[in-house]
């Protein structure tokens, strides 16, 4: 600007006037504050995941997955204790909406939620000591009475226990456990380890099991109405009747009553030809346990369409493997028996069919019918639950008719299967802990209210430029020639914990932060401060941030985003400057107040001089 | 009569839109026997992207006297090509008390960002003028701003010459509502006098009549807006 022997005037003789001032190693950027170049400004806004959003219990799908990546095994383990008592049960049996629901599926494959929270319930299980134990606050005096000590009862009296409840469970069965231990069979969920969850939440301490207490015959409504409050999980454990001919003949056997002998070590035989009727996943755990019993031939017989059963893809293709036969779009009509003992059944051809309502309705075809050989029939069309104790205006269409927070009447709450029909494991103990939290309320007089919504993070909004592709470890299976020897040897194996990490390190962590640096590395500006690595400590200097939002635009996740600076009203969000390069406010007005002379002076001179030139009028004057 | 317009603008992606309005504003007052100028600023890096950039335009009904300085001293209009400038500086500086006629280009209501001013700034101002000139403006691809929708023509409109000689067309875009009000809010020179000199007449046209105006003038206003909202 200047050049050697020009006078620069006064006015112009300000620091850094015109010129970037560079950041200096005390000063940093202080001098030049660019805070007003912004007119977007980033923020991190943590969204939800899906996988997070499907659980029914609301497990922090993403947050456990980040530190099993970082081998942080315990804070993963306690963060599914968070939401869910049971990990190792899940983690073996759930039909994983969170891997339907997660973003990856997009990309490449679902990630093995389910198999990384069985690695993680199993770490927890070898602890020597339970962490959860150590903090848990000392009872407050009040009694809250479970009944039915399933999933849902048994996540209930955790969570209520963990908020300062005392707790009485009363289990109908001889012993806890209720479908998990009743509708599962060992192959699926081993006994040892469905024991150890289950005496992990007794073992917390003012959880009483009761087993062998059938409420409605041993206890009362009125006696459940005298604890502080009440939650019911009977769930459905009566399988219903096959209504044809011949269903009273012996061999006959409820698919789900089947199971739970099994499932209670009780001696159970079944011939070498055997029938299922159903299209569930009850009928298929009948079938499968069936073949491991001893059947030669196990037959489903399924009225719905082969690509319309209602078995999880997974099952489906593992029966499939072990060797059960289907036959779909087929009725039982009729069973035959000969002195009171089953021999054949009369099978037809048959249909579905859906009224407008969405009823369905079975169709058989008429002169369709065929004889079949069988020792035994199961029927697994669906369950339900004896509620003659319960008062009739809280019961609907063989359900209890809870409210959306899960409320029956007063401080009464119902969850799992009673009150919404055959659903999952995880379903019931997602019931059990919206009940605990809003027992919690009711006790203590609070109002009940909906839970926030939610904004669930799309694919679309990923930067899925980083995540390359990754094929899904598939959990290792036991062959099936060797797996259906005998009940007890498991179908599905564990990860290794070096899979647990490659398969959680697959994990976008959609629309969560999880403190990859990439804002704090490609801010061209510095101003992504970084103070700690944990989730979300990022901060933006807003003094300093000139909104070019390359941060955001290369954020992974998807957390950070763009918000118009003008909605930040606080007096603290304004960077006013006269421009970027007034330095300090007001300078541009100290080259302003002598201006007006200056101009005058040079003005005159110039004048001046152009007269001497002419009065001189020599030449072009040119040249001084 | 003697009016200095002063138009705030964001350096290179907005640059464009802030030189229309100058060049327009100058041309037509000539056209109509004014003394007029325009000029960009160059003192505070307008080849930056996002700086805060002038550009200055002063007409009136004798000779202008100040040859040599082209910043404007004190500039009674004010026009903010984008809405968080009200925000990032004074632009009051120099404006005579209770003169100040601030154009915003903002799909906010008046009320709304009259808090970002400070009480002396709320002493300059006599009109706020909000226009949500991107919504009036031609709706050409994915977004009236240059910078959004098309950054090859924003290279091409960085080689002009600064509005002595234009490469694309005069008044387009955003230029022409913003236009639009400050011509029909002020008041001072005839409407189809700036028109004939805007590209885009029909969105010259939609500013100069969707606009808000909020008097500040008037008392119940500065009461109002000395109300938190």
């Amino acid at each position: 600007m200047s050049v050697k022997g020009t006078t620069i005037p006064p006015h112009l003789r300000l620091p850094l006037a015109g010129v970037t001032p560079a950041p200096t190693e005390e000063a940093g950027q202080v001098l030049f504050p660019t805070g007003n170049f912004r007119f977007y400004r980033p923020v991190y806004k943590d969204k939800t995941p899906p996988c997070n959003h499907a659980c029914p219990t609301g497990e922090q799908i993403q947050k456990y997955l980040d530190f099993v990546k970082h081998e942080r095994f315990l804070d993963g383990y306690l963060t599914i204790m968070e939401d869910n008592p049971m990990p190792s049960v899940t983690g073996r049996v759930c039909y994983h909406p969170c891997e339907g629901a997660c973003n990856r599926k997009d990309h490449d494959e679902p990630i093995g939620i389910r198999n990384v929270e069985r690695f993680l319930g199993d770490f927890g299980l070898e602890l020597a000591e339970d962490p959860i134990k150590d903090n848990l606050p000392a009872t407050n005096g009040k009694h809250v009475a479970v009944v039915g000590a399933g999933p849902g009862g048994l996540a209930c009296a955790y969570h209520l226990r963990r908020l300062g409840y005392r707790i009485t469970i009363l289990e109908a069965l001889s012993k806890p456990g209720g479908m998990l231990r009743g509708g599962i069979p060992h192959w699926h969920l081993p006994e040892d380890v469905l024991n150890s969850e289950v005496d992990k939440i007794e073992g917390l301490g003012d959880i009483e099991i009761k087993c062998n207490t059938r409420v409605g015959t041993e206890i009362s409504w009125d006696d459940l109405k005298s604890y502080d409050a009440a939650f019911l999980a009977l769930g459905q454990d009566v399988g219903r009747k096959l209504p044809v001919e011949g269903s009273n003949l012996r061999g006959v056997m409820g698919g789900l009553e089947f199971v739970r002998e099994a499932g209670f070590n009780k001696p159970v035989k079944v011939g070498k030809k055997v029938i299922v009727v159903g299209g569930g996943n009850t009928a298929s755990d009948a079938a499968r346990s069936a073949l491991r019993l001893g059947a030669e031939e196990v037959t489903i017989v399924s009225l719905e369409d082969p690509d319309e059963l209602l078995i999880v893809p997974e099952d489906l293709e593992q029966g499939k493997d072990e060797g059960v036969q289907f036959k779909t779009n087929t009725a039982c009509a009729r069973i035959l028996g000969e002195d009171g003992v089953v021999t054949g059944a009369v099978l037809c051809e048959a249909h579905l069919t859906k009224d407008e309502e969405g009823n369905v309705t079975p169709q058989m075809t008429e002169g369709t019918e065929y004889e079949v050989e069988c020792d035994n029939v199961m029927i697994a069309i669906g369950q339900v639950q004896h509620l003659d104790w319960i008062p009739d205006h809280l019961i609907e269409g063989g359900l209890l008719k809870a409210d959306s927070y899960g409320r029956l009447e007063d401080s009464i709450f119902a969850g799992g299967d009673i009150i919404r029909g055959p659903a999952m494991a995880v379903d019931a103990l997602g019931d059990g802990k919206r009940a605990a939290r809003n027992i919690d309320k009711v006790v203590t007089a609070l109002e009940l209210a909906p839970d926030e919504p939610v904004e669930v993070m799309p694919y679309e909004r990923l930067n899925t430029a980083y995540f390359k592709h990754a094929p899904r470890i598939e959990a290792p299976l036991t062959p099936p020639e060797e797996r259906i020897r005998d009940q007890e040897i498991e179908v599905t194996l564990a990860y290794t914990q070096e899979q647990a990490i490659t398969e959680s390190d697959r994990c976008m962590s959609c629309g969560v932060c999880n403190g990859c640096d990439n804002c704090y590395i490609v801010c061209p500006d510095v101003s992504v401060m970084r103070d700690t690595r944990e989730n979300g400590a990022y901060s933006i200097r807003t003094k300093y941030c000139k909104g070019c939002l390359v941060c955001v635009q290369e954020c992974p996740t998807g957390c950070l985003e763009k918000v118009p600076e003008l909605d930040f009203e606080d007096e603290g969000d304004v960077t006013r400057m006269e421009t970027a390069f007034s330095v300090y406010d007001g300078s541009h007005a100290e080259q302003s107040i002598p201006i007006a002379k200056l101009q005058e002076e040079a003005i005159a001179e110039y004048d001046a001089a152009r007269r001497r030139r002419v009065g001189a009028s020599t030449g072009n004057g040119r040249g001084r | 009569m003697y009016h200095e317009i002063t138009v705030w603008t964001r350096g290179i992606i907005m640059d464009k839109e802030a030189r229309d309005i100058v060049n327009c504003v100058a041309t037509g007052a000539e056209k109509l026997g004014y003394y007029a100028q325009f000029i960009s600023d160059y003192i505070d890096d307008p080849d930056r992207t996002n700086c805060l950039v002038h550009k200055y335009a002063r007409f009136g009904d004798e000779p202008i006297a100040d040859r040599f300085v082209y910043e404007n001293a004190n500039p009674d209009w004010v026009v903010l090509v984008e809405e968080t400038l009200v925000k990032a500086s004074n632009f009051f500086r120099g404006t005579p008390d209770g003169e100040g006629v601030l154009v915003v280009n903002s799909a906010r209501e008046p009320e709304y960002l009259l808090k970002f001013l400070p009480e002396f700034m709320l002493a300059k101002l006599k009109k706020l003028v909000v226009v949500d000139a991107v919504a009036l403006a031609e709706q050409e691809g994915g977004s009236p701003w240059m910078f959004v929708r098309d950054l090859g023509q924003l290279a091409f409109d960085r080689t002009s010459t600064e509005g002595a000689a234009e490469r694309s067309e005069v008044g387009i875009g955003v230029a022409a509502p913003l236009l639009g009000a400050l011509i029909a809010a002020t008041g001072v020179l005839p409407l189809e006098a700036v028109q004939e000199t805007v590209s885009d007449k029909e969105a010259f046209s939609r500013g100069a009549e969707h606009h808000k105006v909020l008097d500040y003038a008037q008392a119940q206003v500065r009461e109002a807006a000395a109300q938190p909202i």
